[in-house]
């Protein structure tokens, strides 16, 4: 499912909105539940958010609205479960909510498929991870380093 | 008005070769090509967006913005897809077709894949038929192709197979870690391989340097010119005889034919939307199976309604492509080198005669994975698709873990078609390509099997598990498209005799990958060069 497909899901009323300093929190936090730290970089470590940046500029300028009320919803949930924000959560409390919603395991209204979204983010953040550097991120060719896609060199 | 001996539609493999045949023999030829004519730059190394995995619109064509087509599934329900979308069912579009990108195996057909219909039988339901030539017909255009274009191959293996009167002009690529693996897994079952035939070079050839063993060559041009395609080679020879105009972005709309049923010309569109003929005494389409099928069924007449050729409504069915078998096998050492191309040994002992299943497909290993593809293709059912476990997986498994598949020879269906759709229409205002219908259900049980054979030899070579999954009933019409204006003696069953003549038109030609009765049980790119140079030697011979 692509991101497109899920913007035909969204009947987000108003205006787009921009990403707030809040989802980009909850951002920053579901992008390094997917691509957790370890001996090598997280996602946002390895630059995928840069990589989100310049696709929300591109490829994705129709999809900010989506991962906006996304995010939001996602924080919903954390607020629902946990009591408090995502990006308050710990790393096991963040992973156990992204699968919950990945199989569609949802406690509140969502504006749109919630295993959809996750699964949609989850795809941009390994394109981030994964692709070439020339795509904003993968800083350093760092994963592709890690996974040994580079060879003697 | 410009005038010409010939107007050549398409730039790809059957493209290149008939601009050349028909330049070097003398006459003024004009090629007309949609894409865009790229340099390697422009093409790049983006691992988003390639010929190989399109996350995002294309780089090197079809153009976003330039045509949608619609796809009808069995349950009729239809949608508009756009180039890099699944369900599109693409080729590359840019100077050189699909040869500019492509992975460059370079397999002839085997005997028996000129003869499925007499081999196994017609299933009932498909338009499984025999071609009006075999492989001993082509041969010569196969030999003329190999060192033309330039192939590198194991002469001694490839004998086993198949009648050659001379040897490849360059020896098989070094063979790396995944070959070696095979090797053994091959011994162990007594199954007979052979090095893939490439369309690259693999010492200096034809004044180009050799490959540089890269890890990006299958979805992206080479950097040293090392692969073979109709760019640097045959496009490049035909505008060497001073004889040939070749234009880019140039989309041809449609051909023109007079009251008697002699095509006169093509009408054919700028980038900036203007409208153009060309007129000339021979049209050749090489557009690709769905756009040259497009292109006719748009080119209605009075004799023709339906289209140049379609008075027994052949044009546009029978489309196929390859459903590819395969697994995966996680293997207990690296076999990942960082040599490129990847691919390398190969096995045609399950192309044909498997018991039980009608045809079958070669298998061979796989070309290196982009990091981005092999996550979202290789990794096993029971490992998450995020998380630590998913970051661990990666990095230990990315050198291990090994994809052997292969083309399964489709069993045709005369329900698997394109057609004009009614109501949309690409940014020139032209109806746009209808895909509707699935191959024949009698590819899936043989993919079935192939994916088991494929299974066996990677837990042979020393996986220490495998897995494979189910391939779904639908169109396979991509790269490897095929089948929509099929070669025949009957005009009621066909569309082109079996020189690639248009049936009830004298000067109209088809030299691309459309005129394939079946696709063979192996990668169809040679079978299209050979076969337009076989059609337009003869026409040449007999202006
Ligand atoms: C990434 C990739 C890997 C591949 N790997 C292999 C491989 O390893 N081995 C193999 O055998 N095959 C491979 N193929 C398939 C192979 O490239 C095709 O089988 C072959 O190119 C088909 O030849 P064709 O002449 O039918 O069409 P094409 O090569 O597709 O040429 C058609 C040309 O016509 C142009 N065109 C279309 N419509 C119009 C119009 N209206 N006016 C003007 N021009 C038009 C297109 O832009 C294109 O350039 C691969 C393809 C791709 C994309």
């Amino acid at each position: 499912m692509r991101l497109y497909q899920l913007a035909i899901l969204v009947t987000m009323p108003g205006p787009i909105r921009s990403v707030t300093p809040q989802q980009t929190a909850t951002l920053r936090a579901v992008v390094d539940t997917i691509v957790p730290a370890d001996e090598y970089p997280s996602g946002t470590e390895a630059g995928v958010l840069d990589y989100l940046d310049g696709q929300f500029g591109g490829d994705l300028a129709g999809s900010r609205a989506c991962y906006g009320a996304g995010l939001d919803a996602v924080d919903a949930e954390a607020g629902e479960t946990y009591g408090t924000r995502f990006d308050l959560l710990d790393p096991v409390q963040r992973e156990a909510l992204l699968r919950a919603l990945e199989s569609g395991d949802t406690r509140t209204p969502w504006p749109f498929d919630a295993a959809v979204f996750v699964s949609t983010v989850v795809g941009h953040v390994m394109e981030g991870f994964y692709g070439d550097p020339g795509n904003g991120g993968n800083r350093d060719a760092v994963s592709w380093r890690m996974i040994g896609f580079e060879v003697g060199e | 008005m410009m005038r010409v001996d010939a107007v050549v539609i398409g730039s790809g493999a059957g493209g290149g070769v008939a601009a050349a045949v028909l330049a070097q023999a003398g006459k003024q030829v004009l090629v007309l090509e949609r894409g865009r004519d790229l340099t390697f730059e422009q093409i790049g190394r983006d691992h988003l967006r390639n010929h190989r995995i399109a996350r995002y619109a294309h780089r090197s064509g079809p153009d976003y913005e330039d045509s949608p087509r619609v796809i009808v599934d069995e349950a009729g329900n239809e949608q508009q897809v756009r180039a890099h979308e699944p369900g599109f069912h693409g080729n590359a579009t840019l100077v050189g077709g699909g040869t500019r990108l492509y992975g460059a195996q370079a397999w002839r057909f085997l005997p028996a894949d000129f003869a499925m219909a007499g081999t196994y039988g017609v299933p009932a339901g498909s338009s499984l038929a025999d071609w009006p030539v075999g492989y001993d017909d082509l041969a010569p255009s196969y030999e003329r192709a190999e060192w033309e274009i330039g192939v590198c191959g194991d002469h001694t293996a490839s004998r086993r197979h198949w009648t050659r009167a001379k040897p490849y002009p360059m020896p098989p690529l070094p063979e790396g870690l995944q070959a070696r693996a095979l090797r053994r897994g091959a011994d162990a079952l007594g199954w007979d391989v052979l090095p893939v035939p490439m369309l690259i070079n693999s010492v200096p050839y034809a004044g180009r340097a050799a490959c540089t063993r890269c890890r990006h060559c299958v979805g992206f041009a080479c950097p040293a010119e090392a692969k073979n395609g109709s760019h640097n080679t045959v496009l490049r020879r035909a505008l060497a005889t001073g004889r040939t105009r070749l234009l880019a972005e140039a989309v041809a709309e449609r051909v023109t034919c007079d009251s008697a049923g002699r095509v006169t010309g093509v009408r054919w569109v700028d980038r900036s939307g203007a409208r153009h003929v060309v007129e000339a005494e021979v049209v050749v389409c090489a557009a690709g199976a769905i756009e040259t099928a497009r292109l006719l069924q748009n080119s209605p007449t009075r004799r023709e309604p339906q289209g140049l050729g379609n008075n027994h409504d052949q044009v546009g069915r029978h489309l196929q492509g390859h459903a590819y078998a395969w697994a995966l096998g996680e293997m207990d050492e690296d076999v990942h080198d960082g040599l490129g191309p990847g691919v390398s040994l190969a096995t045609l002992g399950f192309a044909h005669h498997n018991e039980g299943v009608v045809g079958g497909a070669m298998l061979a290993d796989e070309f290196i994975p982009l990091p981005i593809a092999f996550w979202a293709w290789n990794l096993p059912p029971d490992v998450p698709r995020w998380g630590a476990g998913n970051k661990r997986y990666m990095r230990e498994n990315y050198r291990r873990v090994m994809r052997v598949g292969g083309p399964v020879q489709e069993i045709p269906s005369p329900h698997a078609r394109t057609r004009l759709d009614r109501h949309v229409r690409d940014r020139w205002g032209i109806p746009v390509a209808r895909l509707s219908g699935t191959t024949h259900p009698e590819t899936l049980r043989t993919a079935a099997y192939i994916a088991g054979r494929a299974r066996e030899w990677l837990l042979a070579s020393g996986a220490r598990r495998a897995w494979t999954a189910e391939v779904p009933l639908r169109l396979y019409a991509g790269q490897h498209q095929s089948g929509t204006c099929r070669m025949g003696d009957d005009e009621r069953t066909s569309v082109v005799d079996r020189w690639g003549r248009v049936h009830g038109h004298d000067n109209l030609y088809v030299v691309d990958a459309s005129v394939h009765v079946t696709n063979g049980a192996v990668n169809p790119v040679l079978t299209v060069m050979a076969l337009a140079y076989r059609a337009a030697e003869r026409l040449c011979a007999d202006w």
